[in-house]
C-alpha cells in the first residue's frame, strides 16, 4: 500500500520543521463534535501500524469491540480507496499484530494504571509501543497534572503520544499564540497541535502548533471526509 | 392471593466455598423449624448438614448441587436455594441467580472478599439481584467485620453499610446491636433460638451512635422522608427499615449484617432481613420473549389468573424418578393440569407438585405465580420453558458459558458401558454447560465441561450414582486439514476383472473456498459425466474429505470443480464414478499444499486489576494474542485470541496466579494454521500412531 504514505493525514507533517512528533512528545488534535476526531486518530493510527511500529489506542469512552469495529470499517474503506485485493491483507494482519487497545470505562482513566499497563505490555508481552493515541480524554475537566502525566509517560516509554480534544462552536478562547479552546492553557506541553475544521464539503487539517518553531504555515492539507485520507486538491 | 405474594421472598445464598452458606442454611431452617435437629457439614455425627443432599457433598464437606428448600418465617414463606461456591460449578449459581428475586452473600470474617465472592458478585450484577450481605465467622480468630464491610466497599464497589455492630469478637463474640433499635440483641439457650434484647453495653455506646449515624446518612439518600425526619430529629425506625429497603431494591444499598451461624449468633436477624429488605416477586421485572413476535421481550405479570409461564430451572434424579425444580412467574400450576414445553411443544401432565425441603418434601395441590416448587417425572431439559399452550413464550436464555475442555471417558465393562450411557443422557439434561458426544473417528464418548474439577465430578458421580467404572483420556483438540493453493486433476478409475467393468474419467481442479465450508461446482459440458453420475462425483470427493491424506484430519475450506470427464456406456456406474473422484482427490491433495489447522478461541479473562501482568504473561506463554484488556472499576478484561491445544489445564494455572480471583470464558473463533513446530509435532504423533497400527 505505498500509496498510503502520501495519502496519510501525517502527510500535514511535511509542513512541519522535523517533520515528525518523535518520541516523548505529546500532540493534540481539535475537532468540533461530529468532525472527525477519532476517524483522523484512526488515520494517524495506520501511518504508524503500516510502517511496522507498535501502536496502544487508550480509549476513553467505548469498549474495545467498538474501538475495533471503527478500525475495521476505517480500513476497508481505506482499501477500497486505495484499490488494495483481498488476497493482499498484510496490512489487515499488520493491525491485528501491531495495535493493543486500552480501555478504561467508567471514569477509570489514572496516569499511574496507564503507566503500569504499559509495564505490563512491556514485561509481559514484550509490547513497546511506539506509538499512543489517546481518544475521549475530556480536556474541560481533565486537570493539568494529567497532561502532565502523560508527558512523562511519554518519555519513560519513548513513545509519542496523539491525544484528540473536544472544542465547541460557541467558545472562541484563543491565547496570544494563537491556541484555542481547551488546549489554550496547555499549549506549552504539546510539541505539535493540530486543528480539523471543515470546509465546504471538505476537511481541513492544519498545523497550529509545530515544536519550537515559532513560524507556523497557514495552510492546511485537506481531507477526504469519508476515509480522511488526504486529497491533492 | 397478592398479600400472599407480597410476603414471598425467593432467595440464593451465595459466597466463597467454606464461607459457611450450608450452615448458616441449616441454621435457619433450623429457626424456622423446618428441621428440629443441627448437623454440621462434616459433623461428626456423620449425618451431615440437610442441604447437601448429595452423598459426594456430604464427604466432601462442599456444595456441589443446589438444593432448594422452603421455609416460614413471621408470616413470610421463603424459598431458599443453596449455591455451590467453586468457579467450577458457577452455572448452579448463575442458574439461581436466574430465578431468585434476592441474596445473601455471605462473607467470613476472617477472610473478607474472597475470589469466589468477586465472581458471585458479578453474576449478581448481570441478574440485577439485591442483595443484603452477612459477615459470617465472627467468632474465629482475627475476624474484623469493618475491615470486610470496608472491602465490601474497595473491592465490590458496594454501598456496604453495617446495620448492625458485633458485641465482642473472636471467642469473645457474644451477641450484636442492632443499629435500627439501637439495641443490644443475645442469643441464648443450647441453639440460640431464645432471643434476648438488652441495652447497649456502655463501651459500645458511642460506637453505635456514629455507625448508626452513618446508616441513616447512607439510607436516607433514598427516602425525602427520612431525610426531612433527620432534619426534623424524629426520625423513626420505620423510617430508616423503609429507606434501607428501597436503597437495596434499587441495589444502590447493601446492608450488611454481622454474626456467627455456627455460634448460632445473630442468624434471626438475616430472616429479618430478608423479610423486611429483599423484594417479593411482584417487584421485580420478568421478561419472557414472545416466539411469535420473533422473540420479542414480553413483560409477565406476577398474576395467578393470566396464562401459565413457568421455567425448569433445575433438574434432579430421585429414586422416585425425575425432580424438576420450577419457578413460576405467570398465572398458576395445580395437580391434573396439562402444561406444554415451549422448546417441543409436547404436552405433559403434572402428576405430583411438591414444595421441597432438602431431601424432603411436601406434596401441594396448587402453585401460584412467584413461587418456586418441584414437579415429578416430567420429561424436560434444564431450561425449559412450561406454558399452558395458549401462549408461545420462553424465558429469555440463561447466559450458558461454553464447556473449555473435553476428554474421553472409557467404561471399563459393559455394565458400565450401559450406565455410563444413562449418567451422561441425566447429566446433560441436569447441567447445559456439560456435554458429551461420540467422536466419529475414534468412537470415543467425549465429554465437555467448564474446567476440571466440574468433569472430574462428574466422573465421580457416574461412579457413585450410576456405578459406571470409567478410565479417562488426555483432553483431546479437533485438527483439522485445509488447501492452500489450485490443483487440477484429471483421474481415470478403470477396472476390468470379467463381467462388467468400471469406468470413469473425473477431470477438474481442486482449491480453497472462501468461506470455508465445502463447495462442489459442476462445469461439465456436452454431457462428457452423465448428470446421474454427478452425485456420485460429489460423494467421492466427501469421503474424502473425513479423514485428510496429510495426517488424518477432516478436511475444511475445499472447492472442487469437474470441468471434464469420461464414461463408458455399459462399465461407467455410480461406484466407478465415487472410485473415479476418490483417485482424483489423491491425486490433487498433496499437490495443493494442505495444511493442519487448529481451532483458535475468543479468550476473556476478567479478574482484580493487580493481576493484568499476571494473566497477560500467562496467556502470552500460551501462544495467545492479547487484543485488548479494559479497565473497569477495579477489575480488568483482557481479550485474546488463543489456541486451544494450549488451554488445557487454564483453569488451575489462572487460578494459582490470581488466587482464584480471575475468571475466563473462551469461546470459537476460527480455525488457524498451526506453527510449523506444532504441525511436527503433529506429523511424529501421526507417525507413531500409524507404526502401533501396522505393528498391532
Amino acid at each position: 500500500m505505498k500509496d498510503f504514505v502520501s495519502m496519510s493525514p501525517l502527510k500535514v507533517l511535511e509542513k512541519s520543521s522535523r517533520k515528525e512528533l518523535g518520541p516523548g512528545n505529546l500532540a493534540v488534535l481539535i475537532a468540533r463534535a461530529g468532525v472527525g476526531k477519532t476517524a483522523c486518530l484512526i488515520q494517524v493510527a495506520f501511518d504508524k501500524l503500516f510502517r511496522r511500529e507498535k501502536l496502544v489506542h487508550v480509549s476513553l469512552e467505548e469498549g474495545p469491540e467498538k474501538v475495533t469495529s471503527y478500525y475495521n470499517v476505517m480500513y476497508s474503506d481505506l482499501a477500497r480507496a486505495l484499490d488494495v485485493k483481498d488476497g493482499q491483507d498484510e496490512h489487515r494482519m499488520l493491525i491485528e499484530r501491531n495495535r493493543m487497545i486500552l480501555a478504561y470505562l467508567h471514569q477509570s482513566f489514572e496516569i499511574e494504571r496507564l503507566r503500569a499497563n504499559l509495564k505490563n505490555l512491556v514485561e509481559n508481552l514484550d509490547f513497546r509501543p511506539d506509538a499512543l493515541i489517546v481518544d475521549g480524554l475530556d480536556f474541560e475537566k481533565t486537570e493539568r497534572a494529567v497532561f502532565d502525566g502523560l508527558k512523562q509517560v511519554a518519555g519513560e516509554f519513548e513513545a509519542e503520544i496523539w491525544l484528540s480534544a473536544l472544542s465547541h462552536r460557541h467558545i472562541t478562547d484563543v491565547n496570544e499564540r494563537g491556541i484555542p479552546y481547551p488546549c489554550q492553557q496547555l499549549d506549552d506541553l504539546f510539541s505539535l497541535i493540530l486543528q480539523l475544521q471543515p470546509e465546504g464539503s471538505k476537511i481541513v487539517l492544519r498545523l497550529l502548533k509545530d515544536h519550537d518553531n515559532p513560524t507556523v504555515s497557514d495552510a492546511g492539507i485537506t481531507l477526504d471526509p469519508k476515509t480522511f485520507l488526504a486529497t491533492n486538491k | 392471593m397478592a398479600n400472599d405474594i407480597k410476603k414471598l421472598r425467593n432467595i440464593g445464598i451465595s459466597a466463597h466455598i467454606d464461607s459457611g452458606k450450608t450452615t448458616l442454611t441449616e441454621r435457619i431452617l433450623y429457626y424456622t423449624k423446618r428441621i428440629f435437629a443441627i448437623h454440621e457439614v462434616k459433623g461428626k455425627d456423620g449425618v451431615g448438614a440437610t442441604m447437601d443432599s448429595m452423598e459426594l457433598e456430604k464427604e466432601r464437606g462442599i456444595t456441589i448441587t443446589s438444593a432448594a428448600t422452603h421455609c416460614e418465617w413471621k408470616g413470610h414463606r421463603i424459598n431458599i436455594i443453596d449455591t455451590p461456591g467453586h468457579v467450577d460449578f458457577t452455572i448452579e449459581v448463575e442458574r439461581a441467580l436466574r430465578v431468585l428475586d434476592g441474596a445473601v452473600l455471605i462473607l467470613c470474617a476472617v477472610g473478607g472478599v474472597q475470589s469466589q465472592s468477586l465472581t458471585v458478585d458479578r453474576q449478581m450484577n448481570r441478574y440485577r439481584v439485591p442483595r443484603i450481605a452477612f459477615i459470617n465467622k465472627c467468632d474465629r480468630s482475627g475476624a474484623d467485620p469493618f475491615r470486610v464491610c470496608d472491602q465490601l466497599r474497595e473491592k465490590l464497589n458496594h454501598n456496604a453499610v453495617l446495620i448492625q455492630l458485633p458485641i465482642g469478637l473472636e471467642s469473645k463474640f457474644s451477641g450484636v446491636v442492632d443499629l435500627v433499635t439501637m439495641k443490644a440483641v443475645y442469643f441464648e439457650g443450647p441453639r440460640g433460638d431464645e432471643i434476648r434484647e438488652g441495652e447497649i453495653p456502655a463501651e459500645m455506646i458511642d460506637k453505635a451512635r456514629a455507625k448508626r449515624e452513618e446508616l441513616i446518612d447512607a439510607a436516607s439518600m433514598f427516602s425525602d422522608e427520612l431525610m426531612e425526619s433527620v432534619f426534623e430529629e424524629n426520625v423513626t425506625e420505620d423510617l430508616i427499615r423503609e429507606a434501607i429497603r428501597l436503597g437495596t431494591l434499587s441495589r444502590q444499598l447493601t446492608p450488611v449484617f454481622v454474626g456467627s451461624a455456627y455460634k448460632n449468633i445473630g442468624v434471626q436477624p438475616v430472616l429479618d432481613g430478608i423479610n423486611k429488605y429483599l423484594p417479593s416477586p411482584i417487584e421485580v421485572e420478568n421478561v419472557a420473549l414472545d416466539l411469535d413476535q420473533d422473540e420479542k421481550e414480553v413483560l409477565l405479570e406476577n398474576d395467578p389468573d393470566r396464562p401459565v409461564i413457568a421455567l425448569a430451572f433445575k433438574l434432579e434424579v430421585t429414586p422416585y424418578g425425575q425432580l424438576t425444580y420450577i419457578r413460576i412467574y405467570q398465572g398458576s400450576i395445580g395437580k391434573g393440569d396439562d402444561l406444554f414445553i415451549a422448546r417441543t411443544r409436547k404436552k405433559i401432565k403434572v402428576g405430583r407438585l411438591a414444595r421441597l425441603h432438602a431431601d424432603e418434601m411436601e406434596d401441594i395441590t396448587r402453585a401460584y405465580a412467584g413461587d418456586i416448587v418441584a414437579l415429578f417425572g416430567i420429561d424436560c431439559y434444564s431450561g425449559d420453558t412450561f406454558t399452558d399452550g395458549s401462549l408461545s413464550y420462553t424465558m429469555s436464555s440463561m447466559f450458558v458459558p461454553e464447556p473449555v475442555i473435553s476428554l474421553s471417558v472409557t467404561p471399563e465393562d459393559n455394565k458400565s458401558q450401559n450406565n455410563m450411557s444413562r449418567a451422561l443422557n441425566r447429566f446433560i439434561r441436569e447441567d447445559p454447560t456439560f456435554r458429551s458426544h461420540v467422536d466419529e473417528e475414534s468412537g470415543e464418548t467425549i465429554i465437555s465441561g467448564m474446567g476440571e474439577l466440574h468433569l472430574d465430578v462428574y466422573v465421580e458421580r457416574m461412579k457413585r450414582e450410576f456405578s459406571a467404572l470409567v478410565s479417562t483420556g488426555i483432553p483431546q483438540v479437533a485438527y483439522r486439514e485445509a488447501i492452500t493453493r489450485m490443483a487440477p486433476f484429471d483421474y481415470i478409475h478403470k477396472k476390468q476383472t470379467g463381467g462388467s467393468g468400471q469406468f470413469g474419467r473425473v477431470a477438474g481442479f481442486m482449491e480453497p473456498s472462501e468461506d470455508g465450508t465445502y463447495e462442489f461446482d459442476n462445469k461439465v459440458k456436452g454431457g462428457v459425466i452423465p448428470t446421474e453420475y454427478l452425485p456420485a462425483v460429489d460423494k467421492g470427493m466427501q469421503s474424502c474429505l473425513k479423514k485428510g491424506l496429510m495426517l488424518g484430519f477432516p478436511v475444511i475450506g475445499m472447492k472442487v470443480t469437474v470441468n471434464d470427464g469420461k464414461s463408458h456406456s455399459v462399465d461407467s456406474s455410480e461406484m466407478a464414478f465415487t472410485r473415479a473422484a476418490i483417485g482424483a482427490f489423491k491425486q490433487a491433495y498433496n499437490k495443493a499444499r494442505p495444511v493442519i489447522l487448529e481451532p483458535v478461541m475468543k479468550l476473556s479473562v476478567e479478574g482484580p486489576s493487580e493481576f493484568q501482568g499476571n494473566v497477560m504473561s500467562s496467556v502470552n506463554q500460551r501462544r495467545g494474542m492479547i487484543t485488548s484488556s479494559t479497565e473497569d472499576g477495579i477489575f480488568t478484561n483482557i481479550e485474546a485470541e488463543v489456541p486451544l491445544a494450549e488451554m488445557f489445564g487454564y483453569a488451575t494455572t489462572l487460578r494459582s496466579l490470581t488466587q482464584g480471583k480471575a475468571e475466563f470464558t473462551m469461546e470459537f473463533s476460527r480455525y488457524a494454521k498451526v506453527p510449523v513446530s506444532v504441525a511436527e509435532e503433529l506429523k511424529k504423533d501421526f507417525r507413531e500412531k500409524l507404526k502401533g497400527e501396522k505393528t498391532s
